[in-house]
């Protein structure tokens, strides 16, 4: 029993994982694949957004400060030296080219360093310094056109300028460009609340402040710079870092995009699946637990249906053969016995003719005779009943209400239950359809059953005796007795021939064999159980045959 | 009791010897024979009142001898016997027009109530039929 639950419990065991493997596995595995394509999808969209946005901003940054420049070097180009020497002139082309607020101040300053005129809101600050030592001021005299890094300078804030000088080198115009401005450039290069995007100079110094404060560069925007070329870009675990170089790779512009930043979409999309996933799984393991234990407990019925059905046909097998068997012997044994009776009858024919003067033991020879045909008689029942032929089969059956046949039956024996103190309890049902059979024979097996469930109850029993009509319109009778019920080892035996447990001389043990046999003559079949109360219940089931159906 | 005349058909010698004594004592004529064809062939010749047959016999058995003593002679009474578990035989056998069928073993007496109502039978019989025959011949015109 216990290898069997194993075994049951294995089965389904295996169909869970079967399950398991078929419905939770790829889910699983798709959702997987899923996350990782989406995600690689997102840093390579990332990436190509970075680059875009840069080459973009790039172009925006470019094209402003070229601006400047090509607006500064025109006014020199127009104007002589004298002209803008004269502060009123400065003051009026600075109006003219600042109508955006681009520029912070314009300032015209000698070859000598000199500062002769200062539009701008820094007047007392700067008016009168003197600009031959600044770096920017050298480096404009060299090339004609500078823009410089951010400086303090005199007024003492950072900024950077733009300056040209005229061809003939003999003042230099120079332009503060508004910060706030020139940063707000780079505002729009902003990947997400944690991108970044600001400008270097060639020694990693910040030229625009770094949109999320910060001061120093990190490793990896450093190894960027170390990029001379064009533009290129760096991804890591958190960010993708790209730059390109401006003003002819005097500044390098970066933009830095957060990964997660850009995740974010993808992430809730992730929990989302990874959630559904779990549901899915979660409802086709609950599913498949469901489906695993009903189809385990389905095989195992059908396995015990089996096994009984195998057994019942061991049992009808078995008791066909016993039934030939049987016959075999009672055929062999009544004609010997015939001869017995015949020599006996013999004997009893002649003694008569005896003188019992001259025969001693006359009656005891008489009685002797009639003692040996006595018991032939004995043994000559027992075959005869074996062979049933006491049992005539009548070849003309009858419409028989099982009931009143059952309470017929009843009455026969009520009496001495009576004096047993038994009771019998009648739970007929008042519908049951009469059916074609052989009544006689039919009350023999009643009153075998009814007479076996007297002799087990003993004093003071019960016995319930019921009938009813089955879902597929057979009859079912039911004797039920309060007995001890029947060992279990005797249950396979009890239909058998001359099995009893009664005592010796009791009981022939043909009883039961005889209902069997008439039953399954009549088309039925009938069982023994063990009550769950305590008594055994022997249950008989008949077709119902109509009239002019029989055979 | 009348006398009358009953042919015991087995093929068991012990059987039909035991049976012929007993019978003899009690006041039968009896013959016998060992199978099916030696009875036909007694019952052409001699007049034979019951016949005590049985079922199981090696050649010719019960049943067919039954069948041809039957449009052989239909008057004769035949009481089948058999120590058989085929009650079908027996049934078979009533309605080939049997008189009655016993099981062995049977002892003397109802064996020999038997045969006297066979015989009682058969007479009845035999009556009915002189007395139509009287009635036949009675009503001829001279």
């Amino acid at each position: 029993m216990e290898r069997k639950r194993n075994y049951y419990t294995t089965i389904t065991k295996r169909l869970l994982v079967a399950f398991f493997c078929l419905s939770v596995v790829p889910i699983a595995c798709f959702a997987w694949i899923m996350k990782g394509s989406v995600e690689e999808t997102n840093i390579i969209k990332l990436n190509e957004l970075a680059t875009s946005t840069i080459e973009h901003r790039a172009e925006v940054i470019t094209q402003f400060l070229k601006d400047k420049i090509n607006t500064l070097s025109m006014l020199v180009t127009l104007y002589s030296e004298d002209y803008f020497f004269n502060k009123e002139n400065v003051e009026k082309v600075f109006l003219a080219m600042n109508s955006k607020g681009d520029i912070v101040d314009l300032q015209v300053i000698d070859v000598t360093g000199f500062q002769h005129a200062y539009v701008g809101p820094y007047r007392a600050k700067i008016e009168g310094k003197k600009y031959d030592d600044a770096p920017w001021f050298r480096e404009t005299l060299i090339s004609g056109v500078h823009v410089s890094d951010v400086f303090m300078g005199f007024r003492n804030t950072p900024h950077f300028v733009v300056a040209v000088t005229d061809p003939l080198k003999n003042y230099v115009l120079r332009a503060t460009i508004n910060s706030s401005i020139f940063n707000s450039l780079l505002h729009s290069a902003q990947l997400g609340p944690h991108g970044d995007a600001f400008i270097v100079n060639r020694v990693g110094e910040l030229q625009t402040p770094s949109l999320l404060g910060k001061t120093d560069l990190s490793e990896t925007d450093k190894t960027l710079l170390a990029f001379e070329n064009n533009s290129s870009s760096i991804i890591t675990s958190t960010d993708i870092s790209a730059t390109r170089s401006i003003d002819n790779g005097h500044w390098q512009l970066v933009v830095t995009a957060n990964i997660a930043d850009s995740l974010h979409y993808y992430l809730r999309l992730r929990d989302k699946i990874i959630s559904i996933v779990i549901a899915i799984s979660l409802i086709s393991m609950i599913a498949a637990t469901f489906v695993s234990l009903v189809l385990s407990k389905n095989i195992e019925r059908a396995d015990k249906e089996y096994a009984t059905l195998g057994l019942q046909f061991v049992q009808v097998e078995k008791m066909a053969t016993v039934g030939r068997l049987a016959a075999g012997i009672a055929h062999e044994i009544n004609n010997p016995l015939q001869m017995i009776t015949n020599q006996a009858g013999w004997i009893s024919e002649l003694l008569p003719d005896e003188d019992p003067t001259l025969v001693k033991n006359l009656g005891e020879y008489q009685k002797a005779v009639q003692q040996i045909k006595h018991h032939v008689q004995r043994a000559g029942t027992i075959t005869h009943r074996l062979l049933g032929f006491s049992r005539k089969m009548s070849s003309q059956q009858e419409k028989v209400q099982v009931n009143e046949l059952l309470l017929e039956t009843v009455s026969f024996v009520e009496r001495q239950a009576g004096y047993d103190n038994i009771t019998i309890v009648k739970n007929l049902d008042n519908n049951l359809p009469g059916t074609m059979t052989d009544g006689p024979q039919l009350q023999q097996v009643f009153l075998n059953l009814i007479n076996n469930a007297i002799d087990a109850v003993g004093h003071g029993g019960k016995i319930e005796l019921s009938s009813k009509t089955s879902r597929d319109g057979k009859l079912v009778l039911e004797f039920a007795d309060s007995g001890p019920g029947i060992k279990p080892e005797n249950i396979k035996q009890i239909f058998d021939p001359f099995f009893t447990t009664k005592d010796p001389g009791k009981g022939t043990g043909l009883g039961l064999y005889i209902s069997y046999d008439i039953i399954q003559k009549l088309g039925g079949s009938i069982t023994v159980a063990n009550r769950k109360g305590g008594g055994a219940i022997f249950t008989i089931v008949l077709p119902v045959i109509s009239f002019g159906e029989s055979k | 009791m009348n006398e009358f005349c009953v042919l015991v058909v087995d093929d068991e010698d012990e059987f039909r010897e035991m049976t012929s004594k007993i019978l003899t004592k009690r006041g039968l004529i009896v013959m016998s024979a060992e199978s099916g064809e030696k009875a036909l062939e007694i019952l052409e010749h001699k007049r034979i009142d019951v016949v005590l047959l049985d079922v199981k016999m090696p050649g010719m058995d019960g049943i067919e001898t039954l069948r041809q003593i039957r449009s052989l002679k239909p008057l004769v009474e035949v009481l089948l016997l058999t120590g058989h578990a085929s009650v079908e035989s027996g049934i078979e056998g009533m309605k080939l027009g049997a008189f009655d069928y016993l099981m062995k073993p049977i002892e003397t007496d109802p064996l020999l109530e038997k045969l006297e109502e066979a015989y009682e039978k058969k007479r009845l019989h035999q009556e009915k039929i002189d007395q139509a025959l009287l009635k036949k011949h009675m009503s001829m015109p001279l």
